[in-house]
């Protein structure tokens, strides 16, 4: 099984400014992001059992609640640098 | 059925690895077994574990341009595979004004036509493509899969 991400470690590098380090422990938002995903998936169940109900062809809300976190799972990894002459920003997803 | 086919059904199961990434370990363990009588065979044995590892893991997308802004952008493969499943999901008004904003942005691509089972060997080959870009003002842009 696969971790959700656990830190966004955020640097900038500026010529003009003193550099700035956040490392951000995402892992202290899980506990919020299940209440509120559960929360959520319980609207989509009734959403999604009303359109099924009223015979719409779409009614994936839930599949779409429950792809959404795993795709939020999967950013563990992903990393975005910029830079020019001035500035330099490092975005890293642990 | 063997240990080690049963252990790449396992990851297949598990989303650890692509349809097609099992279709080429099962075809390596094929070949390993059909030439197990052979005295000098191939030398895969056993744990499919370093194959797995040698598959590429990330999609890299590196711009250098001439004004000196360079742009380094590492995702998952797992990350873009799960993105393209969610495509398939959202639901249709919204995909037509996403679909609506791409193309108006010069983006026409209908995410509409992404069939779930197309993902895979989407993914699939997004691993062996390789785009480099060297434009006339310097500017370069490489796409590849490590």
């Amino acid at each position: 099984m696969n971790l959700p991400p656990l830190v966004l470690d955020l640097r900038v590098v500026s010529s003009q400014r003193r550099p700035v380090r956040l490392w951000l422990p995402l892992f202290l938002l899980w506990p919020l992001a299940l209440v509120l995903g559960l929360v959520a998936l319980l609207f989509t169940i009734v959403a999604d059992a009303a359109l099924l109900v009223l015979g719409r062809r779409y009614h994936h809300y839930t599949v779409l609640l429950v792809r959404s976190f795993e795709t939020v799972g999967q950013t563990r990894g992903t990393v975005i640098r910029f830079s020019n002459e001035k500035t330099a920003v490092d975005m890293t997803v642990q | 059925m063997s240990a080690d086919r049963s252990r790449i059904l396992d990851l297949l199961a598990g989303g650890k690895i692509t349809a097609e990434e099992a279709e080429r370990l099962l075809d390596a363990l094929d070949a390993r077994t059909s030439s197990a009588a052979e005295p000098a065979g191939p030398a895969f044995k056993g744990d499919p574990e370093p194959l797995i590892a040698a598959l590429p893991k990330y999609l890299y997308v590196k711009v250098l341009a001439a004004n000196g802004d360079n742009v380094d952008v590492k995702i998952p493969i797992v990350l873009v595979r799960s993105g393209l499943k969610l495509t398939s999901l959202i639901p249709p008004l919204a995909m037509d004004k996403i679909n609506d904003t791409m193309s108006e942005h010069g983006m026409s691509v209908d995410f509409n036509n992404f069939k779930p089972e197309d993902i895979d060997e989407l993914i699939g080959g997004l691993r062996d493509m390789e785009v480099n870009v060297d434009a006339q003002n310097g500017d370069t842009v490489r796409v590849y899969c490590a």
